[in-house]
């Protein structure tokens, strides 16, 4: 038999329920973008700090594919890279790499999430990035990093590289290679990775046409990307217009075993 | 705040609460969200269909702000009124600038009962593009000459907005938002579903001619003038007759076997 994550014994009770309610909603995450078709056989991690204690966070049990992960398989890292879990799987350096770098240079991030979908991986292939095409993408307009490729993010003085390209923003195109949203909640970094991998799939299709194209005005460029900036300051806002809760359920109609 | 997962409820008897025929509307404008989401048309929370309420009170059905569509539900649609305040209070939420679109049709065109709006890739691919959508196969020709385009003036929240809304939609039934994407409407909640799949599969289908007219110069190929508008003619006098959209009936037959709640 297989290593099942979904038989793992439940850390509920064992974990404070700050850091169990993290791990319902991290493992939540890695099912909607397996849901989504945004994953990457076992490639590709999404990181969540333990609430109360900054300098440790959860990474996906790596060789569990993410239609499988559960709380309870989430591993436990500190900044150091110790291993703070029990559990059969290892950490993926690389992930570690990428997320230690979000994670330790950003106070204000809970959540990173990466990914190597079709759209990210050729966008972030592609001069130029992102092109600011529709009232989606002002969200990332003049606000979104760029990093070099530099190979498999394995060394660890690719961090502060990572930080520096990340600096001022919550969104990278890691170039050759995918994309990265960061966020103050586990939600937040999904809704802008959802966002971002659409913004991606209607560039792709848009550019190829090699058309002539209606461009919005920098100004409006611009004075739309600062309101979304002020309503996302806002407290709770996106909280309804993300469907965090909705999506949720429905991962859990076809199979709830991510909340154990 | 701990993840609350339990799944909201009305807190009235709705279908005690309204008419046969709203309740009859409800249960059309839900399986719209529901079809809608079977094909890929959602974004998470944001973008909204709505429906006229049958009678004079100028009241609409509109999703409760939160749920993805495939948690909607006859009793969960909220009614509001033209400034979207909430009529009938069921416990739900509603995004009063969403609807901002929404109103400003329903107010001015009473012969439009249902109004979809969709944030779909290819829809907003083809509302980048200035040619607009291309009278190029059969599924485009319903819109030849009955497709209005509304630019864009940033995210639709101020209400000096709507008579330009409005003016750009005419008499049409259906408009690209350029940059942004594309607005469905309908004499009847079939009549959108008809209009959001047909326009939802002319961009899909333009978007990829137009990749290989570009990439291998072949040209993209165009039936005569004469026969586009014979064809869009012809679907438009469709346009009360059964035929409007004749999959609806078996569209809900299969969301009544494969998630009934949806009419609950």
């Amino acid at each position: 038999m297989a290593l099942d994550a979904t038989s793992l014994p439940s850390l509920k009770g064992a974990v404070s329920d700050e850091e169990w309610d993290t791990r319902v909603e991290l493992a939540g995450f890695y099912r909607l973008v397996a849901k989504h078709d945004m994953d990457d056989l076992v490639g590709t991690h999404i990181s969540a700090r333990v609430p109360g204690h900054p300098d440790q966070f959860l990474i996906n049990p790596y060789g569990v594919l993410f239609d499988e992960i559960t709380a309870s398989s989430l591993i436990k890292v500190n900044m150091d890279g110790d291993v703070l879990s029990d559990g059969p799987w290892p950490v993926n350096a690389a992930g570690f790499t990428i997320h230690h770098a979000v994670l330790s240079g950003r106070d204000d991030v809970m959540c990173a999430a990466h990914t190597h979908t079709v759209a990210g991986m050729a966008i972030s292939s592609v001069e130029g990035g992102l092109t600011p095409l529709t009232q989606k993408h002002m969200r990332f307009y003049k606000s979104i990093g760029h990093h070099p490729y530099e190979g498999i993010a394995d060394d660890a003085d690719e961090c502060a590289r990572l930080q520096r390209d990340l600096a001022g923003h919550d969104a990278l195109l890691l170039e050759n290679h995918g994309l990265l949203t960061c966020g103050p909640s586990v939600r937040s970094a999904w809704a802008l990775l959802y966002n971002l991998e659409k913004c991606c799939q209607t560039q792709l299709v848009v550019e190829a046409t090699g058309a002539e194209l209606v461009t919005p005005s920098e100004e409006l460029c611009e004075s739309t990307r600062a309101l979304f900036q002020r309503m996302l300051q806002k407290p709770g806002f996106g909280n309804l217009l993300d469907a965090w809760e909705s999506s949720l359920r429905l991962v859990a109609r076809d199979d709830d075993s991510f909340m154990h | 705040m701990p993840l609350d997962l339990s799944h909201p409820v009305p807190t009235i008897d709705v279908r005690a609460a309204v008419s046969p025929e709203e309740w009859e509307v409800r249960v059309e404008l839900a399986g719209l969200y529901r079809l809608a989401a079977r094909h890929g048309m959602t974004d998470l929370g944001g973008t909204h269909f709505s429906a006229r309420v049958p009678g004079l009170d100028h009241h609409f059905l509109i999703n409760p702000y939160g749920l993805m569509f495939q948690e909607v539900t006859a009793s969960n649609l909220v009614k509001i009124d033209t400034d979207g305040e909430v009529v009938l209070h069921n416990g739900f939420p509603v995004n009063p600038a969403g609807f901002t679109i929404h109103s400003a049709i329903h107010m001015a065109r009473e012969d439009v009962v249902c109004v979809a709006h969709t944030h779909t890739v290819a829809g907003m691919a083809v509302s980048c593009l200035k040619e607009g959508l291309l009278p190029m196969t059969q599924h485009s020709l319903r819109f030849h000459n009955r497709i209005s385009y509304h630019d864009w003036e940033g995210v639709a929240t101020n209400l000096d907005e709507r008579e330009r809304l409005v003016r750009d939609l005419g008499g049409n039934q259906t408009m690209i938002l350029r940059n942004h994407g594309v607005l469905c409407c309908g004499r009847s909640v079939p009549e959108a579903w008809r209009g959001l799949f047909a326009l939802e599969k002319s961009c899909a289908s333009q978007l990829q001619a137009m990749a290989i007219a570009k990439a291998t110069g072949r040209p993209i190929k165009f039936p005569p003038e004469s026969v586009a508008q014979g064809t869009s003619d012809k679907l438009e006098s469709r346009h009360g007759k059964d035929t409007v959209s004749r999959d609806w009936p078996g569209q809900l037959s299969k969301l009544d076997r494969e998630e009934p709640d949806y009419a609950q």
